[in-house]
C-alpha cells in the first residue's frame, strides 16, 4: 500500500510537471543516471531511524530528479547494515566496488562507520555520513573520501553541561545504554560535569535491549539524584522514564539526540516526558529555510514513517551529494575533491561546513524542552518563561 | 588416471566432470547477478536441473563416481576453483562474499564434527569465531607474531576457551546441552560489551594478512590480468575450506567415525563397547572449537575490523542453520547451505526492510519441503571388503 | 540495606513473568518433547493484542476495568489462537524431524511473527505506550516502596500458575495430556483423541504466553515488537534449570534467574554491565551440578 501511494505521489509530481518540462522533454529524456547509494539500518531495533532516515533520502532523489534543470537522472541504491559492522562492510564493498554508483550517504550506527571509512578510503568512493555521532569516524583518520553532516556528540554534552549548571543542578546520575554510542556519551558527560565542578553519584550501565530496570532504579532511588542523565537511544529511554514514575523517581530527565524524536514522548506519554531536557545538533527545520517545504514534501509523498530526528540530516546529505555531482559530474575523484571545499552551504540543518577532517563543524546544538507533548526549544518555553519550572530545582 | 574399479564395471566420470561444471557456473552466476528477476530465473534454473538430475539418477551417478575417483574429484574442483577465481577476477564484492561463504562453511564443518559426528550441540559457534577474531586483533596490536602463528593462536585460544565448557559439556546432553552453550554464547557477547580492554561495543581495527611476506591488501597481477586483492582471501580460505573438508572425511571413514556414531546413537551401548565417551566427544568437540577459532582469525583480518554485535547468539543460530540446512552430518550440504544463507539476505537487500521477513519464511519453507536438509545424511554402508 | 525489601519485590516480579514464560516451555516440551522458541514472540503478539483490545474499548467508551478484562481475553484469546495454529500447521509435520531441527523451525516462526509486527503493526518499530489500567501509586514500608499494581499482578500471575496446575492435575484434559506426554501409543489406544488434546496444550501453554504478556505490559507500561526474544531466552534458561517438563521446576527457574540478575546489579551496581555475564556463568555451574535440571524431569530421559 505503501508503494503504491508513492508511487502515485510521483506519477502526480510528473503530470504537474509534465507541461513546465514540455519544451525540453528530449532533454529529459536524454539525461544520464546516475547512481548514489544509502545505508542505514533498515531491520532490527533501530530501523525507524533507517527507515526515516532512508525516505528523506529518497525524498531528496525524487525532488531533485522532478526538476528539468537538472543534468543528471539520479537513482538510490539502498542497502541495510543492520547496525552491524560486518554487515557495513559487506555492503560498502558492494557500492564501493560498483564503479557505476559515484557516491554514498552512508551509517545511523557508529561501530558500523568506524569499520566502513577504511573501505570508503581504499576504494576512492566519496561519501557524506548522515546520522553517526561517535568523534572517530572523522577524527581517527584523515581520509578525504569522508565527510559529515551530523554533529560529534561532543557539542550536545558540552552545551547540556553547561545548561544544567546554570540551572544549579549539582547531583547527577548517568544512565546509558552499554553500545558505543552510551559510552561514549557517558565518557563526554562525566568530562564536562566534573568541569563544572558538580557530582556524578554513580554510572549505571545496561545493554539496550534489557526491559527491567528495577533492580538499578531501586539503587538509583537511594542515590537520590537531582538528575538522570540518559546517553541512549529512544526504546531504552521510554522505558527508563516509564520505569522512573512508577518507582516515585522524581528527579529531572536529561537526555540528547538519541531520544530526540516524536517516539519518544508517543512512547512514554506527554504527561512523563513534560519538562524532559535535551540538547540536539539542529534548531526546529520548520524554523529553518526551505524546512516548511521539507516536512509538506516528505507527508504529500506519504509515508507511513517519520522522518525521525536524522532524516533531515539524510536529505541533506544526499542533497550535498547531488548538488556536487551536479557541478562536477558523475566522478569520484571530482566529488571527492569538491565535497572537501563546502562552506556555509544553506540547509534546513542550519549551514554546512566542513573541516579538514570533512566534519560539519557548524551544528546548531539547541536545547529541547517536551511542553504538552512536543518538543519546544528551551528559549520559546513556557520553562524559559518562568510559567512553568523544571522538576528538582534547586 | 583413475585407479581401476575393483568391480568389473567402470563407472563412467562424466555425470562427475558435468555436476562439477555445473555447480562452478551456478556459483559463478549466483554471485555475479544482481538483477532480481534474473536472479530468480537462474535460481529456478538451477532448482529445476537439481531436482531433474535427483530424480533421473544423476546424483546416484555422480556420487558412484566421486567415490571411484577421489583424485579426479578433487583435480575437477581445482578446475573449477581458479575457473571461477578467473570469471569473478575483479568483482571485489563478489569474491569478499565467496570468501565469507568458505569461512562460514569451515566453521560449519567443525560444527558438523560436533553436532553430526560426535551428537554434541553447540549454540556457541560464534562466541568461538569471536574468540578467534579477538585474538588475531590482540595478537596483532601486541605486533611481532608472523600472522601465521597468529591465525594459529586463533583456534588454539579457541579450543583453550572451550575446554572451559568440557565438563558442562560431558555432564548435559540434549536441549541442557544447548542451554549451557547458549549461555556461554550470550555471556561472551555481554562480555565483549562491557570490556573496555578488548575496545569495548565499539570494536577493534586489524590490519589484513601478511602470510611469508605474502600481503593479503595488495591486487594481485597475473599475466597481465589484474585481480583484486580478495583473490588472496578466496584461496586462502578455500584452502582452509579444502582441508578441513578433508579431515571431516577421513574421520568420518575412520574408525574414529564409527565410534562417533557409537556415542551418538546410544551412549549405553558405547560405554558397553568400552568405547571412551568423554575422549571422543572432547576429541570432537576441540576440533570443532579450533575450526572456528582459526577461521574467525581470517574473518577478522580480512574485514579488518571487529565488534561485538558480530558475534551474537543470533550468528550461532546462523551456523546451525546453516548445519541443519545442509542436511545434519553431511559434511558436503554446509556448502550449497552456507552458500544459501550467506548469499541470500544479501540479494534480497532490494526488498529492504522486508528482508529478514522473507528470509525466515524461506527457511520455513526448506525445513518443511527437505526435513533432512538439502544434501541428507547417508546411513553408513557396510562394505564387506575382500583383501 | 533497607533496600532489600524493595529488591525482593521487584525479583517477585520479574520471578512471576520469568515463571509464567518457563511454564509454557515446559507444558510444550513435557507433551510434545519439543522446544517451541517462538513462545517469547507469542507473547509479544499477545500483548499487541491486548493493547488493540484496549484501545478499542476505550473508544467505545466502556469502563476501566471492562478494558482490563478485554485486554487480558483479547491477548488469551490471540495467543491461544497462535500457538494452537503454530502447532497444527508447523509443529506437526515436522514432530519426526530431529530436535534440531524443530529448535530451528521454531525460531524462524518466532522470528517471523516479531518482523510481521515490527512491520504491519502502525509505527511497529517504536515501542508502545500501554494504557495504565490499574490504580497506580503505592505505599511505604520501611524503606521500601510497594508498587499496588505490582501487588495485584505478582497475585495474578501466582493465582494463573494454580490455575494451570490445576487443569493439568485434576481436570480431564489435563488427565489426557498426561497420558499423551506419557506415551502417545497407550494414550491412543485409550481412546484419547490425539489430533485434539495436540493442538489444545499448545493453546494452554500460548494462554500463559499471553497472560504473562498483558501483564508485562500492565507493569512496565511499554511493549514493544522485539520484546518476545530476550524473554524467550531466559524463559527456555528457567525451564531448563529447573528441569523441563517440571512445572515446579519452570517456576523456580523462573525466580532463581529472576533473584541471580537482582542479586548482581544490587550487591555491585559498578558491574552492572557485567550481570548478566554472572546470571549466565552461575546458570552453567548450576547445570553442571544438575545435569537435569534442579528438579529432575519426571519420567525417562528424553531427547
Amino acid at each position: 500500500m505503501v508503494t503504491i501511494t508513492k508511487r502515485a505521489f510521483a506519477a502526480l509530481a510528473t503530470a504537474s510537471l509534465l507541461p513546465l518540462a514540455f519544451g525540453g522533454f528530449d532533454a529529459a529524456f536524454a539525461k544520464d543516471k546516475v547512481k548514489i547509494a544509502f545505508v542505514g539500518p533498515l531491520t532490527g531495533a533501530l530501523s525507524p531511524h533507517g527507515i526515516g532516515g532512508r525516505n528523506s533520502a529518497e525524498l531528496a532523489v525524487k525532488l531533485m530528479n522532478a526538476d528539468p534543470n537538472t543534468k543528471y537522472d539520479y537513482e538510490l541504491v539502498v542497502l541495510d547494515d543492520e547496525c552491524k559492522p560486518n554487515i557495513g562492510v559487506q555492503v560498502v564493498t558492494k557500492i564501493a566496488s560498483d564503479r557505476s554508483i559515484v557516491a554514498a550517504v552512508p551509517h545511523y550506527c557508529s561501530a558500523t562507520a568506524i569499520a566502513t571509512v577504511d573501505i570508503f578510503n581504499r576504494f576512492k568512493l566519496p561519501m557524506v555520513v548522515w546520522a553517526a555521532v561517535l568523534p572517530e569516524i572523522t577524527y581517527a583518520n584523515k581520509f578525504p573520501e569522508v565527510h559529515r553532516v551530523s554533529g560529534i556528540l561532543i557539542g550536545q554534552n558540552r552545551i547540556g553541561a553547561e545548561f544544567m549548571k546554570a540551572r544549579g543542578y549539582k547531583k547527577f546520575v548517568s544512565f546509558v545504554d552499554s553500545t558505543d554510542y552510551g559510552k561514549s556519551m557517558n565518557k563526554y558527560f562525566t568530562q564536562f560535569t566534573l568541569e563544572n565542578g558538580n557530582d556524578i553519584l554513580g554510572t549505571f550501565s545496561v545493554p539496550p535491549d534489557q526491559q527491567d530496570l528495577s533492580a538499578e532504579l531501586t539503587k538509583i532511588k537511594e542515590l537520590n539524584p537531582e538528575v538522570i542523565y540518559f546517553g541512549g537511544l529512544t526504546p531504552l529511554g521510554a522505558r527508563l522514564r516509564t520505569q522512573m514514575a512508577k518507582f516515585g523517581i522524581n528527579a529531572q530527565f536529561e537526555g540528547n539526540s538519541g531520544i530526540m524524536g516524536d517516539a519518544f514522548i508517543n512512547a512514554a506519554g506527554p504527561e512523563l516526558t513534560e519538562g524532559t531536557v535535551t540538547f540536539f545538533d539542529s534548531p526546529p527545520i520548520t524554523k529553518m529555510p526551505g524546512g516548511k517545504m521539507f516536512t509538506n514534501a516528505y507527508k504529500a509523498a506519504g509515508y507511513s514513517e517519520p522522518p525521525e530526528a536524522y532524516g533531515p540530516f539524510a536529505f541533506i546529505a544526499t542533497n550535498l551529494v547531488m548538488e556536487t555531482i551536479e557541478k562536477v559530474g558523475p566522478d569520484r575523484a571530482k566529488i571527492t575533491e569538491d565535497l572537501g571545499n563546502v562552506k556555509d552551504r544553506p540547509s534546513v540543518v542550519g549551514p554546512i561546513t566542513f573541516d579538514d577532517h570533512g566534519q560539519n563543524i557548524t551544528p546548531l546544538t539547541t536545547k529541547y524542552v517536551v511542553q504538552d507533548g512536543k518538543w519546544v526549544v528551551w528559549e520559546d518555553s513556557e520553562y524559559a518563561a518562568g510559567k512553568r519550572k523544571l522538576k528538582n530545582l534547586p | 588416471m583413475t585407479a581401476p574399479s575393483p568391480q568389473n564395471k567402470p563407472v563412467a566420470v562424466w555425470p562427475l566432470i558435468t555436476a562439477v561444471a555445473f555447480a562452478a557456473a551456478a556459483l559463478a552466476t549466483l554471485v555475479l547477478i544482481d538483477n532480481q528477476k534474473i536472479l530468480g530465473l537462474a535460481l529456478a534454473g538451477i532448482a529445476a536441473i537439481c531436482l531433474a538430475a535427483a530424480r533421473f539418477g544423476g546424483v546416484a551417478a555422480t556420487e558412484a563416481a566421486a567415490s571411484e575417483n577421489p583424485w579426479l574429484l578433487r583435480g575437477l574442483i581445482l578446475i573449477a576453483a581458479v575457473a571461477v577465481l578467473f570469471v569473478l577476477r575483479d568483482d571485489n564484492f563478489g569474491l569478499l562474499m565467496v570468501a565469507t561463504v568458505l569461512i562460514y562453511a569451515t566453521v560449519c564443518i567443525g560444527l558438523t564434527i560436533q553436532m553430526g559426528y560426535a551428537g554434541l550441540t553447540n549454540f556457541a559457534a560464534a562466541a568461538f569465531v569471536g574468540t578467534g577474531g579477538y585474538t588475531a586483533a590482540m595478537l596483532g596490536q601486541k605486533g611481532g607474531l608472523p600472522d601465521a602463528l597468529v591465525l594459529l593462536g586463533g583456534g588454539l585460544v579457541a579450543v583453550f576457551i572451550g575446554s572451559l565448557l568440557i565438563l558442562p559439556v560431558l555432564r548435559t546432553r540434549g536441549h541442557y546441552a544447548a542451554l549451557t552453550t547458549l549461555a556461554f554464547g550470550v555471556l561472551f557477547n555481554v562480555f565483549l560489551d562491557a570490556n573496555e580492554l578488548l575496545g569495548g561495543p565499539q570494536g577493534l581495527k586489524i590490519p589484513g594478512i601478511n602470510l611469508f611476506g605474502w600481503n593479503f591488501s595488495n591486487d594481485l597481477h597475473i599475466l597481465g590480468f589484474t585481480f583484486s586483492f580478495y583473490v588472496n582471501y578466496v584461496i586462502l580460505t578455500g584452502v582452509l575450506t579444502a582441508l578441513a573438508m578433508i579431515l571431516a572425511g577421513l574421520l568420518d571413514k575412520s574408525w574414529i567415525g564409527v565410534w562417533l556414531d557409537v556415542v551418538r546413537l546410544d551412549e549405553t551401548a558405547a560405554s558397553v563397547f568400552g568405547l571412551r565417551i568423554g575422549t571422543w566427544k572432547i576429541l570432537a568437540f576441540t576440533l570443532g572449537n579450533f575450526l572456528a577459532g582459526l577461521m574467525g582469525a581470517v574473518y577478522a583480518k580480512m574485514t579488518g575490523f571487529i565488534a561485538p554485535a558480530n558475534f551474537t547468539f543470533g550468528d550461532s543460530l546462523v551456523m546451525v542453520s546453516i548445519v541443519i540446512l545442509g542436511g545434519i552430518g553431511n559434511r558436503w550440504g554446509v556448502l550449497p547451505a552456507a552458500l544459501i544463507v550467506v548469499l541470500l539476505p544479501e540479494k534480497l537487500q532490494f526488498i529492504q526492510e522486508y528482508r529478514l521477513l522473507l528470509y525466515a519464511i524461506l527457511v520455513i519453507i526448506i525445513l518443511i519441503a527437505r526435513p533432512d536438509g538439502l544434501v541428507a545424511r547417508r546411513v553408513r554402508a557396510l562394505r564387506m571388503e575382500t583383501r | 540495606m533497607g533496600m532489600i525489601g524493595q529488591h525482593l519485590l521487584n525479583g517477585m516480579m520479574q520471578g512471576t513473568i520469568y515463571g509464567l514464560v518457563a511454564m509454557g516451555f515446559t507444558i510444550f516440551f513435557g507433551v510434545m518433547n519439543v522446544i517451541k522458541f517462538s513462545h517469547g514472540d507469542v507473547l509479544t503478539l499477545g500483548a499487541f493484542g491486548g493493547l488493540v483490545a484496549v484501545w478499542a474499548t476505550h473508544s467505545l467508551g466502556l469502563s476501566v476495568p471492562m478494558q482490563f478484562v478485554a485486554a487480558f481475553a483479547a491477548a488469551m484469546l490471540l495467543s491461544a489462537v497462535a500457538g494452537a495454529g503454530i502447532s497444527h500447521f508447523l509443529i506437526m509435520p515436522l514432530r519426526n524431524a530431529p530436535p534440531l531441527n524443530m529448535l530451528l523451525m521454531t525460531m524462524m516462526v518466532g522470528t517471523v511473527l516479531r518482523e510481521a509486527i515490527r512491520l504491519f503493526f502502525p509505527n511497529g518499530t517504536n515501542p508502545q505506550r500501554f494504557p495504565e489500567l490499574l490504580p497506580s501509586g503505592g505505599f511505604n514500608i520501611g524503606s521500601s516502596f510497594f508498587r499496588t499494581d505490582a501487588l495485584i499482578l505478582i497475585v495474578a500471575g501466582i493465582a494463573s500458575i494454580g490455575v494451570v496446575y490445576w487443569i493439568i492435575n485434576r481436570t480431564k484434559f489435563g488427565l489426557a495430556m498426561r497420558a499423551v506426554a506419557e506415551d502417545v501409543e497407550t494414550a491412543r489406544t485409550m481412546g484419547i483423541n490425539f489430533a485434539r488434546v495436540i493442538p489444545l496444550t499448545f493453546a494452554l501453554g500460548s494462554i500463559t504466553a499471553g497472560f504473562a504478556g498483558t501483564i508485562y505490559g500492565l507493569y512496565y507500561s511499554e511493549i514493544n515488537y522485539g520484546m518476545g526474544l530476550l524473554l524467550a531466552v531466559i524463559g527456555f534458561t528457567a525451564a531448563i534449570v529447573g528441569g523441563l517438563g517440571n512445572i515446579w521446576g519452570a517456576i523456580v527457574g523462573g525466580y532463581l534467574f529472576a533473584g541471580l540478575q537482582t542479586f548482581v546489579v544490587a550487591a555491585i551496581p559498578s558491574m552492572s554491565d557485567y550481570k548478566n555475564v554472572f546470571a549466565f556463568v552461575l546458570i552453567i555451574m548450576l547445570i553442571t551440578w544438575r545435569p537435569t535440571g534442579l528438579l529432575a524431569e519426571r519420567g525417562s530421559e528424553r531427547v
